[in-house]
């Protein structure tokens, strides 16, 4: 059996800026991190892999510059027994869909896989887009907002799904894309050194788009569909109103706020 | 709120005063493992409580530490140990006295557990290795040094237990003193290494006739003394015992008969390698805490950090922080090429790209002036911040009660260091061994 596991390496959320004239997110001197969305996902493969009886390999796989070798290396560290780079200046500028394209093709590359995991999305780009045209190029099923994998056999998958309702337990066939959402207090398996020694030496392989096969067109800017036309940091709320008051006297002065805003 | 948010977040291989590009990418992962473990498990609140409180050092960090693997990380993977180099464990020591900067972790299980520990795993045999070693690793037991006496300790060579053998036996009778983690070792078990006389005190020569014995904690005869109530770093302890008739079987001799004074040589150097780099992480993690808070207090309508009495000094301690930094980095590097270079142990004079003297040189640079850094720091950063850094609301007065063992004598006073120091840049003529 095996498991892909898709990651981006971001940068670190809490420290982003966005450079004002050219609109795109300062990278120079920001650390980047595992995206932890992705890192829940492959917590979720360790996990299952641990508890089924059959032989299970796990492939961490990423596209990213040369420096997403470090988030690959701490996939290996978890429990991940390979890893993929997919790193060609071709693949540069790629929006989510020239990533699924890319993605799908390099899964197809590394042989049958019965569960792609995916985190929900990235935290850097937000848009939880890519897990799901993955699954479309692949033509697979797929299941988004899945906080826990229950079982795995050779021909289905039990996952526990997050709905606005509440939750949901849903059988699957295999092979299935599968997003995963983290809940809350979450903490990730922190890799120890004997892990990360060893980690040293499993397979890591990098491909570029010739391992990959298609038009060079195909992917990066040129395989784009969208155009991002600009970014920006949000201009900064402006000080709220506080009614510190008894009751009553609140009341009164949001009702007061409400009408002269024209709310009511 | 943004669904990252639900992660607790902000955990980066890089803190804030601290350069890792320098770092293999190995390295880099083992700081973030570190780093995460001690914000799910020691932050600096639970390290002030913690040294508050006293020891036994608690259980369960001590098996924690040992599952992150940072325990005897330089012994061989063949023998439970990781192989690492000695540049990895002084990285990893460093990132243990940025964490707990009382350096109680440090002493218990950098410069005691590892620095001794590993010497104590070159010279045993595998008996010693299976029973007591690797367990340590594992963090079911815990190992250390006893050479200091009643009589003193700077003086290693004059040392008064004595050794007598008797059939397949060694029995061993005299007081040890100054110990770190006896307590620790009556509660889960393990043992120390001790230096006994096993022949006639040579004039002159005092160091000869000494040979070092594994003795188990609970070793009949042997008798723990009153833990001593330290000034700092009180999470893990210090004690003693007195050894009336302790009998230990002739495997539990480290190394060769007569040569103990070497062997503890040996393990004074790697000791102090892992003090000077925890010394460094100290130091970093002070002028971190400090520059929070010198950032946001205002006094006469401007953070402290805008004076230049301050700054200044910030800025002078940051670089010294720095260089020690390099200099922890060019020792290791000098021990790892000393390893690589077998021989040196055995005073074979095969040493090759250094002389363990000068080695010792080196090591003894980083021991007297890294630990002081950090004591001085933390004593600037009491007068930044004033009363609020007298107080254990903050690490500073903890990390200065700390460090001051360092100073004045854990693993070698700063006046035995500059001798070691002199005699090799002024000559024996001018510093002659005594």
């Amino acid at each position: 059996m095996r498991f892909v596991v898709c990651v981006k390496q971001v940068p670190d959320t809490t420290e982003i800026e966005v450079d004002e004239e050219t609109g795109t997110i300062i990278r120079e001197g920001v650390p980047s991190v595992l995206n932890a969305f992705d890192e829940f996902a492959l917590n979720l493969a360790v996990e299952l892999k641990n508890e089924v009886e059959e032989d299970v390999e796990i492939v961490a796989l990423s596209m990213g510059p040369p420096q997403a070798k470090e988030a690959l290396n701490k996939c290996l560290a978890i429990g991940a027994d390979r890893a993929v780079l997919l790193t060609d200046m071709v693949f540069a500028g790629a929006d989510t869909w020239a990533t699924s394209v890319t993605l799908s093709r390099a899964i197809k590359n590394i042989g049958k896989t019965d569960i792609v995991f995916m985190g929900q999305e990235a935290s850097d780009g937000n848009t939880a887009q890519v897990g799901p045209e993955v699954a479309a190029h692949m033509g697979i099923p797929q299941l988004t907002f899945v906080t826990e994998v229950e079982s795995v056999n050779n021909s289905h998958v039990v996952a526990k799904k997050e709905t606005d309702e509440g939750f949901v337990r849903i059988k699957c066939e295999t092979p299935v894309m599968i997003a995963c959402m983290p809940t809350p207090g979450f903490e990730p398996r922190i890799p120890n050194i004997r892990e990360i020694m060893k980690a040293k030496k499993k397979e890591y392989q990098e491909w570029s788009h010739e391992d990959l096969g298609g038009d060079p067109s195909e992917y990066g800017l040129d395989g784009s569909e969208s155009v991002v036309i600009k970014t920006y940091s949000p201009p900064p709320k402006g000080e709220g109103i506080i009614v510190d008051d008894e009751p009553e006297v609140a009341v009164k002065k949001l009702m007061d706020f409400f009408e002269d805003e024209g709310i009511l | 709120m943004p669904v990252w948010a639900i992660f607790k977040g902000g955990i980066m291989a890089r803190t804030k005063l601290s350069d890792d590009r320098d770092l293999t990418e190995e390295q880099r992962l083992f700081k973030e493992s570190l780093l995460e473990w001690a914000e799910r498990n020691m932050p600096l609140d639970r390290v002030i409580k913690m040294n508050r409180e006293g020891h036994p050092y608690p259980r369960e960090l001590i098996k924690g530490l040992a599952d992150l693997g940072v325990i005897m990380g330089t012994v061989p993977e063949e023998r439970g140990g990781m192989g690492l180099t000695w540049k990895d464990q002084a990285l990893i020591a460093d990132i243990i006295g940025y964490i707990d900067p009382s350096i109680a972790t440090a002493a218990g299980f950098m410069a005691v557990e590892t620095g001794w520990g590993f010497t104590i795993d070159r010279h045993a045999n595998d008996e010693i290795r299976k029973k007591y070693v690797q367990p340590a690793i594992r963090g079911d037991k815990f190992i250390g040094i006893a050479t200091t006496e009643p009589g003193g300790g700077s003086d290693v060579a004059n040392f008064k237990c004595t050794g007598e053998k008797d059939g397949d036996e060694w029995v061993l009778n005299g007081e040890k003193t100054f110990i770190s983690g006896v307590e620790e070792a009556k509660q889960i078990g393990g043992g120390y290494w001790v230096n006994v006389r096993t022949g006639e005190k040579v004039p002159g020569a005092a160091h000869k006739n000494m040979t070092a014995f594994f003795v188990p904690i609970d070793s009949e005869g042997l008798t723990p003394t009153e833990p001593y109530d330290d000034a700092g770093r009180n999470s893990i302890s210090t004690g003693g015992f007195i050894m009336e008739d302790v009998r230990v079987p002739e495997e539990y001799m480290l190394g060769e008969k007569d040569k103990g004074f070497y062997y503890t040589m040996e393990g004074f150097d790697n000791a102090r390698i892992l003090i000077g780099a925890s010394a460094v992480g100290v130091t970093r993690r002070i002028l971190e805490e400090a520059a929070d808070y010198i950032k946001e207090r205002e006094v006469f309508g401007s953070p402290l950090a805008k004076y230049e009495g301050i700054q200044f000094e910030f800025v002078e301690r940051y670089t010294e922080m720095e260089a020690s930094r390099l200099m922890v980095n060019k020792v290791a590097d000098m021990q790892d090429t000393r390893y690589d270079e077998e021989g040196w142990a055995e005073r074979s004079g095969k040493a090759k790209t250094y002389s363990p003297t000068e080695i010792a040189k080196w090591i003894s640079m980083i021991k007297y002036k890294v630990p002081h850094l950090a004591k001085d720091t933390a004593d600037d950063a009491m007068h930044w911040l004033g009363a609020a850094g007298y107080s254990s609301e903050y690490i500073f007065e903890t990390a200065w009660r700390g460090v001051m063992s360092y100073c004045v004598g854990a693993e070698g006073g700063a006046n035995i260091q500059k001798i070691v120091i002199g005699r090799e840049t002024l000559g024996k003529d001018y510093v002659p061994y005594k």
